[in-house]
């Protein structure tokens, strides 16, 4: 066999390989409903619920934050996450949660805010000093 | 209805919005004027006048819309939405320069100017090159301008001019008003994450790297055009060598911002947005290879060509995925939409067609070679490096593509969740096979070796290489991990063979030198990220975390933050850290946190600094922004940023009149005491001394019927004793009492009343409630031999620039 022919294989093996891992090492978009389901982490997209309380109390523990999201499909879920508060938080738009459920609660190890970027913000500032004229 | 407004300076943007239409328009007729020149049979030099005149026209107006837009910012004309958008009044002058790349709009200026500055090399260097060069590389310009030109071409909105309105790009009431500029107090400010004097040079260098990569595209695609298959991989070299080198820089420049200002713990996250500008460097990486290949040998030439083709389409592609917002969900920095999607995507199209077209035109006359490369030949093992570069960017441009793929077929799929191992496992066997390829190819000679001299040098290093990643794997606590073991191999060993080559470079072939630095510094930085990626060490843990349940111990979950209490020093690891107090610098609170490393049997401190994390503290918002701040040693970086920090209140409660002194004191306790009584408080212990009669007052004159007692009371805290001595008095009938304030202690004691009839004292004690202790929550992290990182992007870099030096000093003596 030739050489090329022998390389031309293994590129299209390795080409596979990394196909096939990009998909099995992909994760799916759910909701909390299909969070209860399944075992592995999953992401899912929802909204801050500014109502319910949100937690983070470092002088108790600074490793704990626990907040609610409603997801998409209107669930609302009790999130604990290992670590400070994300900054900018109370401002996010979005959250996209990767983790899964222990009980009744989210369990993320990620989280992803989407903020408005503070640029598309469609507001303008207005001085307050303004002269009423 | 036309309402003339008051106080808005118009002429900066109408001249330049001018300059945007002339660059857009002068852009295109050079484009035009180049490829008319290079199409003509008889080319007697008329369309080249035109093209030049054109080209020189737009680099004008590039230089113009710069000025026309500095001007804005610096001047803070709000009434503009770039300058509102992007900076402040309090901004520093030399972060002006970074507002233009804050925005979609500036950062498209910086792209189009430096390839305007390239084409400019190019008008004088190309010679015969010139038209059909400069005619790719000004059809690029063409799209880079339209990027710009916020216009409404039939119903169809182009681009996005930096010089819109604030009243044309924001709807609110306020507009109606024709002074609204007079209320319009200051801009958004720039992302304090940009205020930083990497973010200064970054994204310059970045984008320098970005507009390189279509000079060897160009090239490419004119040695097809013009049948010059063979001749412009020499002329291209020593381009694809810059662009390589300059994005290199720019991306190793992000990762470091990345590490000193950000707070993510870390110099590479494999962010969609990092992956879009490593994609075209590795190919390119891999394109610069193939094409030394073909030159050396003849061989590999569609792959060469493929290569370099694809690079350029991958910039583009990545400006795509980062400018279009298509990333959304999986990208933490990337730009929002800006409505300019397809115009986008038509970028891409546009040289995607051009490119395949041509490729398939020419195939026939492509020269490609009919023998096979020698297996004991450096061609081959350049191809086959190549192409192992090219399956490792495929792997990432696979997984950072999920969202358009998603896109594209409507499926919903998520990236990976552990997104960092999914990268790793598949780069770290990349890299390595990699790094052994750059290695013992240095002992093969293009065309034919000898086997068996080629075997004793690769077994010669290979046992040196052995011999030192068995120590230096021992040194980086790394042994028990094969698969690292085996990288730290192969990296030392390209290492040790390039420095082979280099010691031969040093005594007279030093046209050797950029290729064997280059590969070094290749082998350092494997080695740099490797160890610090995988032994780096988060000593800021916390495993006494209580009261929120017991769920959290299971889970294993890392708890990465700590929090510290002003003057309560914690061990962490070696260290005994404390938190020492802050101070504000500008909009920056620096949080003092010392250090030290005390040697448990001398009780010695041997090591002492300390580290000033930082916090932008945004009051309104009630955000911090923080920023690490890292001790770097030769050896090891110990890097430490603040996770929380308590908010500071937006006014402070001013004290004023008609507030009682006693208010901010707690509920007076009332004790009925004896002398020699002893009453406990928060923290001190108060004894009743004595009694004083008839002291003296000021101001107050007795006579003998009145009252007045001092008595003496001793207060011990853990601090010292102090004596007090309130007074109480009985005047005409009426009674006073004069009380005593402790003010380190936040106490007021008061003496009230006597009771004759069972010969006891009331005393009143009030007590401040306990001051807020000061604390942060920090994170620290130990990044073990991470300058080898840094360290060996400089060897490369270095190398790059002698190849470049080489390349272009044979294509003189050609």
């Amino acid at each position: 066999m030739k050489k090329s022919a022998i390389l031309l294989i293994g590129i299209i093996a390795v080409a596979i390989g990394v196909i096939i891992s990009t998909y099995a090492d992909s994760s799916t978009y759910g909701s909390f409903n299909d969070a209860k389901d399944s075992a592995a982490e999953l992401h899912v997209v929802g909204r801050l619920d500014l109502a319910k309380d949100m937690v983070y109390n470092p002088k108790k523990d600074a490793n704990y934050f626990s907040f609610y999201v409603k997801d998409n499909k209107g669930t609302e879920c009790k999130i604990v996450f290992t670590g400070t508060k994300p900054q900018d938080f109370e401002r996010s738009e979005q959250i996209v949660l990767t983790g899964k459920m222990v009980g009744e609660e989210f369990h993320a190890s990620k989280i992803l805010m989407k903020c408005p970027s503070k640029y598309n913000k469609d507001q303008v500032e207005v001085k307050s000093t303004a002269q009423q004229s | 209805m036309d309402t003339v407004f008051i106080g808005e300076h118009l002429w900066p943007g109408k001249l330049g919005q001018f300059f945007v239409v002339l660059s857009f328009a002068a852009a295109l007729l050079a484009t035009l004027s180049y490829y008319f020149e290079t199409i003509k049979d008889k080319p007697d030099g008329s369309w080249l006048k035109i093209a030049r005149s054109a080209y020189f026209v737009n680099l004008l107006a590039i230089i113009g819309i710069g000025t026309c837009l500095f001007y804005i910012i610096y001047n803070h004309l709000f009434e503009y939405h770039y300058a509102w958008a992007h900076s402040s009044k309090a901004l520093p002058v030399y972060y002006i320069i970074s507002c233009f790349w804050e925005g979609q709009e500036g950062s498209f200026w910086l792209w189009t100017f430096w390839q305007s500055v390239l084409g400019f090399v190019l008008v004088f260097r190309a010679k015969t090159w010139e038209p059909p060069v400069m005619a790719v590389v000004m059809l690029s310009q063409t799209f880079l301008a339209s990027m710009l030109l916020g216009v409404e071409i039939l119903g169809i909105r182009v681009g996005s001019s930096p010089f819109i309105l604030l009243r044309d790009a924001v709807q609110a009431p306020i507009f109606a008003r024709p002074d609204y500029l007079s209320m319009v107090a200051d801009g958004n400010g720039l992302n304090p994450l940009l205020q930083n004097y990497w973010m200064v040079i970054h994204p310059p260098t970045l984008f320098l790297g970005f507009a390189s990569m279509i000079v060897p595209f160009a090239y490419a695609l004119a040695g097809l055009w013009q049948k010059r298959y063979t001749e412009w991989i020499s002329v291209a070299l020593p381009w694809a060598l810059f662009a390589v080198m300059v994005l290199g820089a720019g991306i190793i420049m992000g990762s470091f911002w990345a590490y000193e200002a950000l707070n993510f713990g870390g110099f590479w996250a494999w962010d969609p947005v990092e992956n879009a500008s490593l994609i075209p460097w590795i190919t390119l990486i891999a394109g610069v290879h193939v094409l030394l290949a073909y030159k050396h040998s003849g061989q590999a030439y569609f792959t060469a060509t493929f290569l370099t083709l694809v690079s350029f389409v991958l910039v583009l592609y990545a400006s795509f995925l980062t400018r279009s917002g298509i990333l959304g969900e999986t990208s933490v920095h990337s730009f929002t939409d800006l409505g300019m999607f397809w115009q986008l995507l038509v970028y891409i199209g546009v040289f995607k067609l051009i490119a395949f077209i041509l490729v398939i035109k020419r195939w026939k006359y492509m020269p490609f070679s009919v023998k096979e490369e020698e297996t004991y030949s450096r061609e081959f093992w350049l191809f086959v490096g190549a192409v192992v570069l090219g399956l490792a960017c495929l792997q990432v441009l696979a997984t950072t593509s999920i969202p358009v793929f998603n896109k594209v077929f409507g499926t919903e799929i998520a990236p990976p969740t552990q997104v960092i191992a999914h990268y790793n496992k598949w780069q770290l066997p990349f890299a390595l096979v990699v790094a052994f390829i750059s290695g013992f190819s240095q002992f093969l000679k293009y065309k034919k070796t000898d086997i068996r001299s080629f075997y004793v040098q690769l077994g010669r290093a290979a046992l040196i290489a052995a011999l030192l990643s068995g120590v230096a794997g021992y040194i980086a606590g790394i042994y028990t991990n094969p698969m690292f073991m085996l990288l730290m191999f192969s990296s030392i060993f390209s290492v040790v063979c390039n420095a082979g080559i280099l010691y031969d470079a040093v005594l007279g072939k030093w046209k050797l030198a950029g290729s064997a630095l280059a590969h070094i510094g290749f082998g350092f930085l494997l080695i740099g990220a490797m160890v610090a990626a995988a032994t780096n060490k988060v000593i800021s843990v916390n495993n006494s975390g209580i009261g929120f349940g017991q769920e959290f111990a299971k889970d294993n979950n890392p708890r990465e933050n700590i929090i510290l209490y002003l003057n309560e020093p914690i061990k962490m690891d070696k260290y005994t850290v404390t938190y020492l107090g802050d101070s504000v610098s500008g909009p920056n609170t620096l949080y003092r946190v010392n250090y030290k490393v005390i040697d448990p049997k001398t009780a010695k401190v041997t090591e002492n600094f300390d580290l000033y994390p930082n916090a932008q503290q945004n009051v309104k918002m009630r955000q911090i922004i923080a920023s690490p701040d890292t001790r770097h040693y030769l050896w090891k970086d110990i890097y430490t940023h603040v996770s929380s920090v308590p908010l500071k209140e937006e006014a402070t409660h001013e004290a004023h009149e008609g507030h009682s002194e006693e208010e901010d004191f707690g509920k007076p306790t009332i004790y009925t005491v004896k002398l020699g009584d002893t009453i406990a408080v928060r923290d001190a212990k108060i004894v009743v001394k004595a009694i004083k009669k008839g002291v003296h007052i000021n101001n107050m004159p007795l006579n003998s019927s009145d009252v007045s007692v001092a008595l003496s009371l001793e207060v011990l805290s853990k601090a010292k004793t102090q004596v007090v001595d309130p007074v109480f008095v009985i005047k005409d009938g009426n009674v006073y009492d004069f009380g005593k304030t402790i003010e380190d202690l936040g106490l007021k004691l008061r003496f009230t009343n006597i009771k004759p009839q069972n010969n006891s004292l009331e005393l009143t004690v009030l007590q401040r409630p306990p001051a807020e202790k000061k604390w942060i929550v920090l994170k620290a992290i130990v990044f073990p031999y991470i300058n080898f990182l840094w360290g060996g992007t400089i060897l490369m870099t270095i190398g790059f620039f002698l190849a470049i030096l080489r390349r272009r000093k044979e294509l003189k003596t050609a």
